[in-house]
């Protein structure tokens, strides 16, 4: 390629927008009003670059013009896209297992004092997504509940989208999904399929009912009884307020007096209902179905 | 014993019932015994616009706080102007429950809950001000600032205009500072009004 | 030091709260509402406890009074002083906040003063005590 006379002058160098202290704690209050996340000053630089991506992104201004337009948007798009953006939404197995840990040491013992030996427990898992946490769980049913012999346990596990629940019943891994798994338990429930994959045994497929379900559907939700257990976990936090609302109550219907059901680390009834009473146990915070419900 | 699956076992027949899924035969199920029953007629009116007022009156005698929050999801899934005129009342209740449902339910639904505004800012009950104020603080309506700009000017009640400063800490314009400066002036005296004026008057920022 | 949870749903209100009560020497910390607040109550360390809430009385989800029953029914670390801080300061208002389990009652705008002085009283800090009364004009 030729240089020298025909060099070509460069544009005008435009600088990404600013987002000054002042917009920082502005979009902060708001997102912690929202969602209950909190961004402190640490995260300067982790939420800066984002909200300059989102400016961008909708060819706002500057900081001001963007916030404004998200404040004031008629279908919560852009609050979408920014939860979107400012979380981690990857799955892969025993993610969050502390709530795993919690179901096999104190929950699932509270739901079974309440019924016979040999009768039926259930347990949902929405949204199943690929099916990592539906056989998270199957696998720490196995392996560390004391009782799962004397109990009939279902595990439900529900998407909106049906291709992922093929993939959920297909059930190949990459490695990255099952990186968090005891080695003994990745030797005994899975096969490798090629060179950075695994396939998880037809027997932990078979022990997962999967369906295609929409929240804030009434006709999907309520034939779904006697849930004595609900993940639903990085799920809600991507709903505007009503549909939170919404999910939140169909959940309650489906669930047994007492049932227990595990948000998303980050996520909280605060801002979605107040239909649930708060739970502390060692492993992990949960909500409860009040037993007189 | 273990896990178990068994084909369909989560899918619960749906039984035939005592009454039908029409209009009047959910409406008359809205006074069932059984709360689970009350609860399911109240979400399937929620695709029962005619069904507005029935839902709004019987949030009035229902004790149920499950059946409550069904009827109000219900009325935001219905939204439009009998939603808003049944709704309405609730800002003057003396039950918080009752009242933050219908903030939650008028705050989305900006159209038709605007007309309304102007009185309920001049209402002459200063905690119907408040609620007005706070559901301003989560409607997405062009005229929210202007609003609440009047409050500063106007209103007399230290915690309306409180309120209102904590609104316009986020949704404040440069158009709203001469309002701000008024209002530290109104309550010179005032710790509370002289740190929200600050706050908003840095949140807004300089241009 | 003294830990104070600061519960109100306006940001603002916290905020102000939180900056007097901080000024005076104390730790804070915040929640928006009454379930908020007990996720916070609920999620400290098995060593730790808060010794004194603020609690506004009317929030969405959860009011002021419902926490402090909730509250009261928790173990024994978790119960300290509550200051309710309400518009309101009718008979049936002071009523429920005893009903309720409430030690203190401050009526909206709180003044600096005020706050500082119920706090420092309840939680039994005179040098705190002492120094907010310190430039008080009589």
């Amino acid at each position: 390629m030729k240089t020298g006379s025909l060099a070509v002058k460069p544009g005008p160098v435009v600088a990404p927008p600013a987002i000054t202290d002042a917009d920082f704690r502005k979009f902060a209050e708001f997102f912690y009003r929202k969602t209950g996340i909190h961004f402190d000053d640490s995260k300067r630089y982790f939420v800066d670059k984002r909200l300059v991506e989102r400016i961008e992104s909708t060819g706002a201004e500057n900081f001001r013009a963007w916030f404004v337009a998200l404040r004031f948007e008629t279908d919560g798009a852009e609050l979408q896209q920014l939860v979107n953006i400012m979380t981690v939404n990857e799955t892969y197995f025993f993610r969050e297992a502390y709530q795993f840990d919690c179901l096999v040491n104190n929950m699932l013992d509270e739901v079974a004092a309440r019924k016979r030996p040999g009768s039926r427990i259930r347990i949902w898992s929405i949204p199943s997504s690929t099916g990592e946490e539906p056989y998270s769980i199957a696998i720490y049913l196995l392996e560390r509940w004391a009782k799962i012999d004397q109990y009939d346990v279902e595990i439900l596990s529900s998407d909106i989208d049906t291709s992922v629940l093929k993939a959920a019943q297909r059930g190949i891994y990459s490695q990255r999904s099952v990186g968090n798994l005891p080695p003994q338990y990745l030797k005994k429930y899975f096969t490798p399929n090629g060179d950075n994959e695994w396939r998880i045994s037809r027997d932990l497929v078979d022990s997962v009912e999967f369906s295609r379900v929409n929240l804030s559907e009434p006709t999907d939700t309520r034939r779904f009884r006697d849930i004595d257990v609900i993940f639903c976990r990085n799920l809600l936090i991507y709903f505007d307020d009503l549909s939170r609302r919404v999910a939140a109550e169909a959940m309650f219907d489906a669930m047994s007096p007492g049932g227990f059901i595990c948000l998303g680390h980050s996520e909280s009834m605060s801002r979605m209902s107040s239909l649930y009473t708060v739970r502390r146990f060692p492993d992990a915070m949960v909500y409860q179905k009040p037993l007189e419900a | 014993m273990g896990l178990k699956r068994q084909a369909d076992a989560a899918l619960h027949p749906v039984a035939t019932r005592d009454y039908t899924r029409d209009l009047p035969g959910l409406i008359a199920q809205m006074s069932d015994v059984e709360v689970a029953v009350r609860r399911w007629a109240v979400r399937d009116l929620g695709s029962h616009p005619e069904a507005a007022a029935a839902l709004g009156a019987r949030l009035v005698v229902e004790a149920d706080s499950s059946v409550r929050s069904a009827l109000f999801s219900s009325l935001a899934r219905l939204g439009g102007g009998d939603v808003v005129t049944a709704v309405l009342p609730l800002l003057r209740s003396e039950d918080p429950e009752l009242r933050n449902g219908a903030i939650e339910v008028l705050s989305g639904l900006p159209d038709a809950v605007a007309p309304h505004i102007d009185a309920l800012l001049c209402d002459g009950d200063s905690d119907v001000r408040i609620f007005t104020v706070n559901l301003l603080g989560d409607l997405h309506h062009i005229r929210v600032v202007a609003w609440l700009e009047r409050v500063l000017m106007h209103d007399a009640a230290v915690n309306v205009v409180g309120a209102a400063l904590e609104v316009l800490a986020e949704v404040g314009t440069d158009g709203s500072l001469p309002a701000l400066r008024a209002v530290a002036q109104r309550f010179p005296d005032d710790a509370f009004i002289g740190f929200a004026v600050a706050l908003a008057i840095e949140r807004i920022g300089t241009p | 030091m003294y830990r104070i949870l600061v519960v109100d749903d306006a940001a603002t209100v916290r905020m102000y709260h939180r900056k007097l009560l901080s000024d005076a020497g104390w730790h804070t910390e915040e929640a928006l509402n009454g379930v908020e607040a007990l996720e916070c109550v609920h999620a400290q360390e098995s060593d730790e406890a808060f010794d004194l809430y603020v609690v506004d009385v009317n929030m969405p989800r959860m009011d002021g009074y419902s926490f402090v029953r909730e509250l009261r029914r928790l173990e024994l670390r978790h119960q300290a002083p509550v200051v309710m801080v309400s518009t309101e300061a009718q008979r049936q208002d002071v009523d429920a906040a005893l009903d309720a389990g409430a030690n203190g009652y401050l009526v909206k705008p709180a003044q600096p003063l005020d706050l500082v002085l119920s706090a420092a009283l309840l939680l039994g800090d005179r040098e705190a005590a002492r120094a907010a009364t310190q430039g008080v004009r009589t």
